[in-house]
């Protein structure tokens, strides 16, 4: 582990094995292995609905559609069942997806079992937001990011992003990295379903 | 107020939140006063106005509006503007990379005087979208237009230059401010025989067009 002004970063070997370990200890036990996955599916549904939430509103919830086609319409909205992202974006955003599941399953095990300190929940809150926002940059190329640049006073104009704005979502996946450290590291020296947390 | 009850109205309050922040209040509403369809006969086309029409909102330098692009206006074209069905629009929204604009610029200009040029050099814009940045643009664009179509390819550059046909662009972004229609392209607007259904943002499948537009085979 190292320290850096007080903000804990994973570093070494030892700390990714905590994090393994911790996760893997964490969704053994089936009700945590269920909100993970709950939590999984949730988000990459909100990543891909709030790119179309006049869609969702107009065809899936109203609309005079019948059952089955609402469901496909809201089928065609998810990486690898749609087009609307290539296979790199529909990559990060799955893996994006399934770091705030894991995520929010280990913050829901340590908020139950030591409660859970501001940090912790902060960066999973982070993560979830980046993602969001990932997957928005995804669809329309870079502007909300060539925007809050330009903001900053960042010249766009030769700025060039090679993943057209799934940069947000790279962004997403080291916030929800760190979470993910911070809460093994939180349960270091306890145990989880009866097993030592720490190796 | 019991544990009922609280559930009850807090449901309703985030059903209404949701609802309020939509923008499906002009569902149904005829193209002809839809905001976002302005001056509809006076824009590039494939297909005849009447039925059905997907119109979309594109900047030549969006990767998204290039997928879309290539991956879901062929399927439109085979099967609702080449069996008669509807209208494939487009009005140009230069929004994402800067020489968008000047290309947006070329392209009113091309159409002013060749719509089958226009679409050329639409396609090309996205064939070869990751070379052009706003230096080489509109020479590149003169080069592809003399080489490959009728139309006298630096005349097009010049008029982009002097910003001839600005108007026809203006109207195409007033079109989408008027609509709220927001900077995320392609954003694209169905509108089954004559009402509005849906707006869709990004490089959408056609499968989920044709379930919108009530075209889904079975």
């Amino acid at each position: 582990m190292s320290t850096a002004e007080g903000l804990r970063l994973p570093t070494t070997r030892g700390d990714w094995r905590l994090m393994g370990r911790t996760v893997r200890l964490v969704l053994t036990l089936p009700v945590y292995a269920a909100v993970a996955a709950i939590a999984a599916l949730v988000s990459l549904t909100l990543f891909v609905v709030s790119l179309n939430v006049p869609l969702v509103l107009d065809l899936v919830v109203g609309g005079s559609l019948p059952l089955a086609s609402r469901l496909r319409v809201l089928g065609e909205l998810y990486p690898f069942i749609g087009t609307s992202f290539n296979p790199a974006q529909g990559v990060l955003l799955v893996v994006v997806a399934v770091l705030t599941g894991v995520d929010i399953g280990l913050a829901t095990y340590h908020f139950r079992e030591h409660g859970l300190d501001l940090q912790q929940g902060g960066a999973g809150v982070a993560g979830v937001v980046l993602g969001t926002l990932g997957a928005g940059c995804a669809a329309c190329g870079s502007a909300v990011l060539l925007g809050l640049l330009s903001l900053l006073g960042v010249s766009t104009s030769l700025l060039f992003l090679p993943l057209d704005g799934l940069e947000f979502a790279l962004l997403a996946l080291a916030v929800l990295t760190l979470s993910i450290y911070w809460l093994a590291e939180g349960m270091r020296g306890g145990e989880i379903n009866g097993c030592p947390v720490d190796l | 107020m019991n544990r009922r009850r609280f559930l009850t109205l807090s449901g309703a309050g985030v059903v209404g939140a949701v609802a309020g922040c939509s923008s499906d209040a002009d569902t149904g509403e005829s193209i002809d006063d839809h905001p976002a369809a302005a001056d509809l006969e006076a824009q590039p086309r494939r297909g005849e106005l009447g039925g059905h029409v997907v119109l979309a909102f594109e900047d030549p330098s969006c990767p998204t509006c290039r997928r879309f692009h290539e991956n879901t206006l062929p399927d439109i074209r085979e099967n609702i503007v080449d069996t008669g069905k509807g209208a494939y629009v487009v009005r140009t929204y230069p929004v994402i990379y800067p020489w968008g604009e000047p290309a947006t610029q070329a392209l009113e200009s091309t159409f002013a005087r060749d719509s089958e040029a226009y679409w050329s050099l639409f396609d090309h814009y996205f064939a070869e979208q990751s070379s052009f940045d706003p230096d080489n643009v509109l020479e590149r664009t003169a080069t592809f237009l003399t080489d490959e179509t009728e139309v006298d390819g630096e005349a097009v550059a010049s008029d982009a230059r002097n910003r001839a046909h600005d108007d026809a662009v203006q109207a195409d972004i007033r079109a989408a401010e008027d609509a709220g229609l927001g900077e995320t392209t392609p954003i694209i607007l169905l509108f089954e025989d004559g009402e509005f259904v849906t707006k869709v943002n990004g490089s959408v499948s056609y499968e989920l067009i044709a379930e919108a537009l009530g075209e889904r085979d079975g």
